[in-house]
């Protein structure tokens, strides 16, 4: 289960606005519907002139078009508006945003939630790998020497200690042996991310965020790890046989 | 009689022609050497097997006992192995059912079922391997390839020269189990029996028409006809004939998907089965379903509602239709021996172009391109023809929405399936003659594919939905007695539909690392997409206001669009949102979304369609009463089908996947516990949505056969179409006697030219009479 | 469904041809045909070919086949469109379009669709073409050096390479394309000169002159058009051999797959260029423009003749499938051209039925002015 309070905001106050339109929509929907019934179009008598061939009476208001015109597109700025805030969170530049910068070598993240947009906001991140091919995942937490295709990571200079980040491998059931990552919670990290072959994504159900893994070009995936939990990655971007079974244990511990 | 036999002649040619597209194996495609999970371990030495090599496996039961756990002995002899090679041998061993597992270092463990030699265990022919029985009554079957090896490949030759076979084993249950049929044969048998339905249906039409010339004689004319036909009547038949089979075919694989998903864990179908048939479904439901039927309709209804004689161009329009049926075969090809496309309906390169994608893949990008061709020329025939051949008096502003709509949807589509074209002849050509547009390796960019896709795909999926728009407008305005609400906000808001396709197709690509900017942007269009959609909502409600509603059975399904529809575009606004979209991108609520907006808004609104417009096709009306039992039984079982998909995908249920776990207290899994019978509760309501729809076809067959005879305006509408007689005649309207539509509102100058118009008319009427007056 | 038609006045054969004297539909076999012929095609064609290799030479003769299907069903199409003599020529009933005639608006609409196809390849080249480093530029920052991608150790660098650099490196290579281009030019305006002949009026022009003058027409079209695919091919696989006359020196032209410009080329380097050698004597001269390469290999390297490797086939797949839809379309066009000049030739044409020359005129000048715009991207810069 997802465990982002972004994500549950959104999703409550979304909710929220649905249930209001769904209710009163269908409240119209079923109010008209046995209010006008007739068995044989006897309640009102043809008010628009309907006759083969000829067309009829408009049937119109022109008030009442402007303003469910106007009303939802307020509603609709109004959904982008709250869905904006929290964009911060998801693609902010790697430093300076609400990330930071890189994390010193010994320096904790020390995340902590935006009570406004329910984002997590960290002091630092720390640059992992993670690597896509036909059918496995592969995580590195010290990508330092990585020289994919020509396009070097920054050398951070440290390996991060093993409880910050450590890789492994988990037995799963139905899934055979998979690889495994262990995170800590409390610290945030900045997935680079390439395929060797196809088109992959890593769906991080703990914190319900995904991004494709691309062959041509790196992409990058904030981790804000804030609660503790054994969870899977997925992989949701559709890349042949064993699609399904590609998976990964992920690991957060204080 | 020389015709006839230049009739007779041709047909047999070209069932041959036919016969032989489907069975001649010339694309490789018959599965010879392994391929697949389960089959993969030594593919890396020759492709075809040989007799000289005898694998064996010694030390299993016949029948085994539960849980017990057995040493087997896996050997083989023969081949070009012999004492003294650097390598002697290898093996591969899967099994069905219970677990393998290794007792020594010369064998390592890919999987609980599958188990291969190791570096160490190269040099013998002969191994321990155990396995532990299932727990359950299960037929199990063990298939085990050798690889007899020469010892050549220290020398650089790597492995040619090596050789090997296969064995497969079976071991029964200590209860007879009856044996699980293969989902490929079941699907191939089900198509080859609708087929035949198909034609014993079209026969005892022919027989039902004139019952007493049921020849040869005369029904090679009559059957030629068909094959012939140009008249936009009978190939609104045939479009709808090859949607409603199509629409079969799509939900037989749908089914054979949930009958996979119902249980956790399941393996009715293998993965490989599981990829060919949610990417056959979703083609087939999309082009080969959804679009024929909306043809259909639109064939036999634009040139009945704006007063033509028949589209503009009829012969193009019948090369439109006949593209379809032969694209079908191409897209099947892969199917009928086992492989069949498997990259998803959205075919996202690099892997559409990786040699891990089927050879079926090739046949299926070879018939979408036809189907590319054949929208083309459809969008042609009905953009020139709503443009052009619209009866007197019949201004932009007084078409029916129906004709609006699918002026709309063609626009749409018309701009924008060029780029799925181009880059499906890209992808063919890649596969084919090895251009390299999508091989990352040379540098070939995959979002490329994803641009040229959804900048066709979004627009596709409004091309669907908008003309069920038009069809539900008519229903309700007729089965109201009123004129829909707003007829001119009505048709702003399609065409507002039609400009926003274009621009929010960004959004399904979210997550492939678009710049943030592009993100934001694409955010707001299509959440935009919101208000001319919810302008057609409340215009449809408003239109039920002071009516008289006559409840028939379009008028029920035109309802149950509205509540489906609404859901659908509620849960379409959850994915505009980011930090939503993030964890919905490729769930389950994905799929829930697409499904309500694409069944419970396109299909149904053309079931809403046939109820209304079948008596004007056929002469015949429908039974009410199974109408009213078809509506109830399906819009119940669909929303249990549909609606709890929604939380299987916040929970984090996986779409494209051929089966899921669930967390228990031991082990680790994606989903609840409570997921699981969820999962069945959706695959028992899709049994009951699939077969609750053989109503419709009950209710269709028994009236052509017995139904009351239609009068030419059953519902009241006002367009052009109830003008004609129930069935209409060759041509629609007479060409020296076309109709001419008045309009009830006094005074009004929506048909007054616009200042624009009336300077391009100048501009073109003007040259024409100069042209005239030269004659 | 139950309505047949089989009264012989109006629908004399489904093979054709036709009474095109009222506006009831006609039935033709043309269709289902075409269809059939065009799944063989594409279907065979995927069995000789596979990921570029020769797979199946035995089902060449079934490519053939599904081309000789498709163009029986073609010939069907024409035979019942011979006997159209204009007279009952479909007109626009709606407004704004009243009284034009409904196929040349469907002609314009079928344009906008050309267009389409013609932007998608566009995007697709402008991707490519500003997304990879150009290869001019890979060689002059002396990066491959430092990746030693270069021929000895045969790795490549992946790198754009415009057709361009070959075509413009000289007159002589820029020739047929030049020449295709003028071709092109005259054709519209010869295509144009057949609709005006067909078009005069009756008694103003004696009628077998019409008919040699449109014929002839449409004929040097035709001619026209195949000299730009036959000179198309030459540039493309043939090359050509200039010898010595006057002050023109002997040159022996290769062509575009002979200088190793193909879709396959993913260790290309040019027959001549590309060395280090050269690269540092340019350095040495301009250090300046060469900033990259010093800093790149360092002040102190010493050139071994290493010779720059390339993956190029991006590069020309992007060119030789959007001149070669282009050359497709040429193509189509000269199929149409071979049954109007055939038309003409018979007197086919009327002032009544010009306007068949008019709507074929009209997607002739688009194919005219895709090539406008194909050239100077493709064949220039």
């Amino acid at each position: 289960m997802v465990a982002s309070t972004l994500f549950w905001n959104l999703f409550d106050e979304y909710v929220l606005w649905s249930l209001f339109v769904g209710l009163l929509t269908f409240g119209w929907l079923f109010h008209h519907s046995f209010w006008y019934v007739s068995s044989e179009g006897e309640k009102y008598d043809n008010p628009d002139k309907i006759e083969v061939g000829v067309f009829p009476r408009h049937n119109d208001d022109m008030k009442l078009e402007v303003a469910w015109t106007i009303l939802p597109f307020i509603l609709i700025v109004y959904l982008t508006y709250i869905s904006w805030a929290p964009l911060d969170a998801v693609w902010t530049s790697a430093d300076g945003g609400m990330h930071g910068d890189e994390c010193e070598e010994g320096q904790s993240s020390n995340n902590f939630l935006d009570s406004n947009s329910g984002a997590v906001v960290s002091e630092c991140y720390h640059i992992i790998e993670i690597t896509g091919k036909q059918w496995v995942w592969s995580f590195n937490c010290n990508p330092n020497e990585d020289a994919w295709r020509g396009d070097v990571l920054p050398d951070r200079g440290y390996e991060l200690a093993t409880d910050i980040c450590d890789v492994g491998t988990i037995a799963i059931e139905g899934y055979g042996m998979q690889p495994l990552l262990s995170l800590k919670a409390g610290e945030t990290y900045l997935a680079v991310m390439q395929s060797e072959d196809v088109t992959h994504a890593p769906w991080i159900q703990a914190i319900g965020t995904k991004e494709d893994v691309l062959p041509s070009q790196k992409t990058t995936l904030w981790l804000p790890m804030n609660e503790v939990g054994e969870s899977m990655i997925l992989c949701t971007e559709y890349c042949g046989d064993a699609h399904s079974i590609m998976s990964a244990g992920l690991f957060v511990h204080n | 009689m020389m015709k006839n036999f230049i009739h007779s002649r041709s047909l047999v040619v070209m069932t041959i022609l036919i016969a032989a597209m489907v069975c001649t194996p010339l694309v490789s495609s018959f599965p010879t050497g392994i391929s697949g999970v389960k089959d993969s371990g030594c593919n890396c030495h020759g492709a075809t097997t040989s007799d000289s090599v005898t694998p064996m496996i010694v030390g299993l039961p016949e029948v085994y006992n539960y849980s017990e756990v057995y040493e087997l002995t896996v050997s083989f002899t023969g081949g070009p192995s012999t004492p003294g090679n650097i390598n002697l041998g290898g093996f591969h061993l899967w099994a069905s059912e219970g677990e393998l597992s290794v007792v020594d270092a010369t064998v390592q463990q890919y999987n609980p079922n599958e188990v291969g030699h190791t570096e160490v265990g190269n040099d013998q022919t002969s191994w321990t391997v155990v396995w532990t029985a299932p727990a359950t009554d299960r037929n199990v079957e063990m298939i085990l390839h050798t690889n007899s090896v020469n010892g050549n490949a220290g020398d650089g030759a790597g492995s040619s020269g090596d050789e090997w076979n296969k064995i497969t084993k079976k071991i029964n249950a200590p209860i007879l189990v009856l044996e699980s049929a293969n989902p490929y044969v079941v699907l191939s048998t089900l198509i080859i029996i609708s087929g035949i339905l198909l034609i014993i249906t079209i026969t005892y039409i022919f027989y039902r028409t004139n019952p007493d010339s049921f020849n040869w004689e005369s029904f090679e004319p009559w059957i030629a006809d068909w094959l012939t036909t140009t008249d936009h009547k009978k190939i609104g038949t045939l479009y709808f004939l090859a949607g409603m089979f199509f629409l079969g075919i799509g939900g037989i694989m749908a089914l054979m998907i949930r009958i996979q998903l119902s249980v956790p864990g399941n393996d009715f179908l293998t993965q490989d089965q599981y990829n060919q048939f949610f990417t056959l479904h979703g083609t087939t439901m999309i082009f080969l379903a959804a679009m024929p039927l909306i043809n259909g309709f639109a064939n036999w209804m634009v040139p009945l509602q704006i007063g033509a004689p028949d589209l503009a161009l009829p012969r193009i329009n019948a090369m439109s239709f006949w593209l379809q049926p032969v694209a079908a075969l191409l897209i099947f090809t892969g199917v009928f021996s086992g492989t069949g496309a498997d990259t998803g309906w959205t075919g996202y390169a690099p892997y559409i172009v990786s040699e891990t994608a089927h050879v079926g893949t090739t046949m299926w990008v070879a018939g979408q391109i036809m189907l590319v061709a054949s929208s083309t020329l459809t969008g042609v025939n009905f953009l020139t023809t709503i443009a052009v051949m619209r009866a007197p008096g019949m201004g932009w502003m007084q078409m029916p929405l129906f004709t609006w709509s699918i002026l709309v949807a063609n626009l749409m589509l018309f701009l924008s399936i060029p780029a799925f074209g181009v880059g499906l002849v890209q992808v063919y050509l890649d596969r084919v003659i090895g251009t390299a547009f999508y091989d990352a390796a040379s540098g070939g960019d995959p979002l490329l594919w994803s641009h040229l896709f959804w900048y066709f795909g979004h627009p596709e999926v409004y091309v669907v939905i908008v003309p069920a728009f038009g069809v539900i407008s008519e229903v309700i305005a007729t089965s109201a007695r009123r004129t829909v609400f707003g007829y001119r906000s009505m048709v702003y808001a399609m065409a507002g539909i039609g400009v926003v396709s274009f621009i929010v197709y960004g959004h399904h690509m979210f997550t492939s690392g678009m710049s943030p900017t592009l993100r934001f942007v694409t955010m707001l269009t299509t959440m935009l997409v919101a208000v001319p959609t919810g302008i057609k909502i409340f215009n449809w409600l408003k239109t039920m206001h002071k009516g008289s509603l006559i409840y028939r059975t379009h008028t029920l399904w035109a309802l149950g669009f509205l509540i489906t529809f609404t859901l659908g575009g509620i849960s379409g606004m959850f994915f505009p949102s980011m930090a939503m979209d993030l964890h919905f991108h490729e769930s389950y609520f994905v799929v829930a979304h697409f499904h309500y907006v694409l069944v419970g808004g396109t299909v149904f609104g053309f079931f809403s369609a046939i109820y209304y417009w079948f008596p004007k096709m056929t002469g015949r009306m429908l039974d009410e009463r199974l109408g009213v039992l078809h509506f109830l039984t399906a819009f119940i079982s669909y929303n249990g089908l549909f609606w709890p998909m929604h939380r299987l995908g916040i929970w984090g249920m996986a779409r494209r996947h051929h089966t899921y776990f669930i967390s228990t207290e031991e082990a680790m899994g994606s989903l609840p516990a409570e997921a699981a019978g969820w999962n069945m509760f959706i695959s028992i309501s899709a049994f009951l949505f699939f077969f609750s729809n053989f109503i419709l076809i009950a209710n269709m067959i028994k009236s052509v056969i017995r139904g009351q005879k239609a009068p030419a305006d059953p519902w009241g509408g006002w367009s052009f179409e109830w003008m004609t007689s129930s069935p209409p005649p060759t041509p629609s309207f007479p060409l020296d006697d076309l109709p001419t539509l008045r309009d009830a509102n006094e005074g009004h100058i929506a048909n007054e030219p616009s200042a624009i118009v009336r300077w391009f008319q100048g501009l073109m009427v003007l040259d024409d009479n100069e042209e005239e007056a030269g004659h | 469904m139950s309505s047949d038609h089989h009264d012989g006045e109006h629908h004399p054969s489904a093979w054709g041809p036709h009474d095109w004297s009222h506006g009831a539909p006609h039935n033709s076999w043309s269709p289902i045909i075409m269809s059939i012929g065009i799944g063989i095609f594409l279907y065979t064609v995927a069995s000789v070919y596979s990921w570029g290799n020769m797979v199946d030479s035995s089902s060449i003769p079934l490519v053939l086949i599904g081309l000789m299907i498709i163009l029986f069903g073609l010939l069907i199409w024409w035979r019942q469109d011979a006997s159209f003599d204009g007279i009952y020529e479909p007109k626009a009933s709606g407004t704004p379009f009243q009284n034009i005639e409904i196929r040349k608006v469907a002609m314009w609409v079928f344009l906008m669709s050309e267009m389409m196809v013609f932007t998608s390849l566009f995007s697709t080249y402008m991707r490519y073409r500003f997304g990879i480093d150009s290869c001019q530029e890979v060689y002059e920052s002396g990066s491959w050096i430092v990746n030693s991608q270069n021929v000895d150790t045969g790795e490549a660098v992946n790198c754009f390479l415009p057709a361009s650099e070959l075509i413009a490196s000289s007159w002589f290579h820029i020739a047929p394309g030049a020449i295709n281009t003028f071709a092109l030019i005259i054709s519209s305006f010869t295509i144009v000169q057949a609709l005006r002949w067909a078009k005069k009026p009756i008694g103003s022009v004696d009628e077998e002159v019409r008919r040699k003058r449109v014929y002839r027409y449409l004929g040097s079209t035709w001619v026209l058009a195949v000299i730009f695919l036959t000179l198309k091919m030459v540039e493309w696989f043939v090359g050509f051999y200039i010898p010595e006359i006057g002050p023109i020196h002997e040159h022996d032209i290769m062509s575009l797959v002979d200088e190793g410009y193909t879709i396959h080329a993913d260790h290309y380097h040019p027959h001549h260029g590309w060395d280090d050698i050269h690269l540092a004597e340019l350095a040495a001269l301009h250090p300046e423009d060469y900033e990259a390469y010093l800093s790149a290999v360092g002040p102190n390297y010493e050139p071994t003749n290493a010779v720059m490797l390339a993956d190029i086939r991006v590069s020309s797949s992007t060119f030789f499938v959007t001149t070669g839809t282009h050359g497709a379309h040429v193509f189509i066009g000269i199929i149409g051209l071979t049954y109007m000049t055939w038309k003409a030739w018979t007197g086919g044409y009327t002032p009544q039925n010009a306007v068949s020359i008019e709507y074929f005129g009209l997607y002739w000048h688009f194919v005219d002015l895709i090539w406008v715009i194909v050239f100077p991207f493709f064949y220039l810069y």
